[in-house]
């Protein structure tokens, strides 16, 4: 968290200024720019983009070398030697960036989209409005948007993704996984031993109001925790899965699709075996529902 | 671009845990559709990927390790100074406690007695949104006007749920879920504010 405040001041106080009242205040369009570079990088450096508005496209590749190229309106500066190397654009372009496969990621924007596709490093990708998205198997996410969509799909050791309102869905075969969202909705599609993975390992997905939804494989031995205040929470699991489950609704209704075992007062406590996942799942007043795939 | 309402069957088509007849339906679907073609073909990628995964986490870092060694240190260079010792223990437990607490998921942390241990929890929430809303009234005006809406929007749905949860537990105040819950509308409300507060400054 101190990481990312203190990034601040060089990604969101240019670009916000950009989408903010301050940039309707500059009476001269900004110039036209045309964006063509490459220099030679290690394999395993950090690579850092700031791009207020417009598309950010990061692609993983089996090469030594960042190449950037785009176009847009205001100016870019890059700066830096062959293990760091920085990415600033004052203004808005579409931005694509090659850079090698095991590299380090970050990148902030307020209003452009982020994908990133084929990067196996490490990734810290924040925007307020853009929508992020992840096709690959980083070994770790960090992912942030106010008003986005995140989606992440392939494979994480792990991940952790916030939204205020924007929507997250996590597709693939996942470690660790946190998914934390306002009002938005959380759809988690785990994979498990079916695809080569282990199932999810250690889960925490919470909202506020928006519906969550765990539908995979939970890991052997694996924790994973739902929890809302108001939005529905489905829980669906092959018929199979051994696990202990928790579940406890203040005000809200649970079914139970997976056993014959039925709730109690809000509460439903079940084991379908021993030394299985430990599910818990907490809502105020939404309903609960397990369902066996 | 897959259809939308082909998700499900897609994935386990992938999956390989469909009945004949479905394997069938979604085979004859995939016939004449290119965009779940393409889903299907990345969902087959993933296979690949997924075998290369970590097969168990390890942990971020060692809390305990470097406390310990301060402990062991501070013992070798005077072992007639057990009080220093015991100090060192005590900010050892304090700071596991503490990493404890922020580390723990949010269910389970605020498991607290009923009694002052509580109302102090409430009480630092209730003043880290105060600072922090007052922070954000000062740079408000630096924020895009979709943003502040967007805030203000959700300030009031986590509000609602804030209140809703207080309700609750003034009705049966020594419920520990109720408790849980409360702790974590409200967290959601300071780190939300937080958030809007780093955007804007």
């Amino acid at each position: 968290m101190t990481r990312h405040i203190a990034c601040l001041g060089l990604g969101l106080g240019s670009a916000l200024g950009a989408v903010g009242p301050g940039a309707a205040a500059q009476a001269r369009p900004a110039p036209i720019i045309r964006i063509e570079q490459r220099w030679p990088f290690a394999a395993d450096g950090s690579v850092r983009i700031v791009n207020p508005a417009g598309r950010i496209r990061v692609i993983g590749w089996d090469v030594d070398t960042v190449a950037v190229s785009g176009h847009g309106a205001g100016a870019f500066a890059a700066d830096g030697n062959g293990s760091v190397r920085k990415l600033v654009v004052t203004g808005r372009a579409d931005l694509e960036v090659h850079l090698p496969r095991g590299a380090r990621v970050w990148v902030k924007s307020a209003a452009a989209d982020i994908d990133v596709v084929g990067v196996d490093g490490t990734l810290d990708l924040n925007s307020v409005s853009g929508a992020i998205q992840v096709v690959g198997t980083p070994v770790d996410v960090t992912a942030e948007t106010m008003d986005g969509r995140v989606e992440l799909a392939g494979g994480t050791g792990r991940a952790r993704v916030k939204t205020v309102s924007g929507s997250i869905l996590l597709r693939g075969a996942s470690v660790d996984l946190g998914a934390s969202t306002l009002s938005g909705t959380i759809v988690v599609r785990a994979a498990g031993w079916q695809r080569g993975g282990t199932g999810v390992q250690r889960g925490t997905f919470e909202s506020v109001t928006g519906d969550v939804r765990f539908d995979g494989e939970l890991g052997r031995g694996g924790i994973v925790e739902l929890e809302s205040q108001s939005g529905a929470i489905h829980l669906r699991v092959p018929g199979t899965t051994v696990a202990d489950f928790d579940l406890l609704t203040i005000g809200g209704s649970i079914a139970n699709g997976l056993t014959s075992d039925a709730p109690q007062r809000g509460t439903l406590r079940f084991a379908t075996g021993a030394g299985g996942a430990q599910v818990t799942i907490r809502s105020f007043k939404g309903s609960i529902s397990l369902e066996a795939k | 671009m897959m259809c939308a309402d082909m998700e499900v069957q897609l994935n386990e088509y992938v999956d390989g845990t469909l009945r004949v007849a479905q394997r069938a339906t979604v085979d004859a679907h995939l016939a004449g559709c290119a965009g779940c073609r393409a889903a299907v073909a990345e969902l087959r990628a993933l296979v690949a990927g997924a075998a290369a995964l970590p097969k168990s986490i390890e942990p971020g870092r060692d809390l305990w390790a470097p406390i310990d060694a301060r402990i062991v240190q501070g013992a070798t260079r005077n072992v007639q100074r057990p009080f220093w010792r015991g100090a060192l223990a005590a900010a050892a437990t304090l700071v596991i406690g503490f990493a404890i607490y922020r580390l723990l998921p949010p269910s389970t942390v605020h498991d607290h007695p009923e009694g002052t241990g509580w109302v102090a929890v409430q009480a630092e929430y209730e003043q880290a949104a105060d600072e922090l809303t007052r922070a954000l009234a000062f740079e408000h005006d630096r924020l895009a006007p979709a943003t502040v809406a967007l805030i203000e929007r959700n300030l009031a749905i986590i509000d609602a749920a804030i209140r809703e949860s207080r309700d609750a537990l003034a009705r049966d105040p020594g419920n520990v879920e109720l408790r849980g819950l409360f702790a974590a509308a409200s967290r959601h409300k300071v780190e939300l504010l937080r958030w809007a507060t780093r955007a804007a400054t």
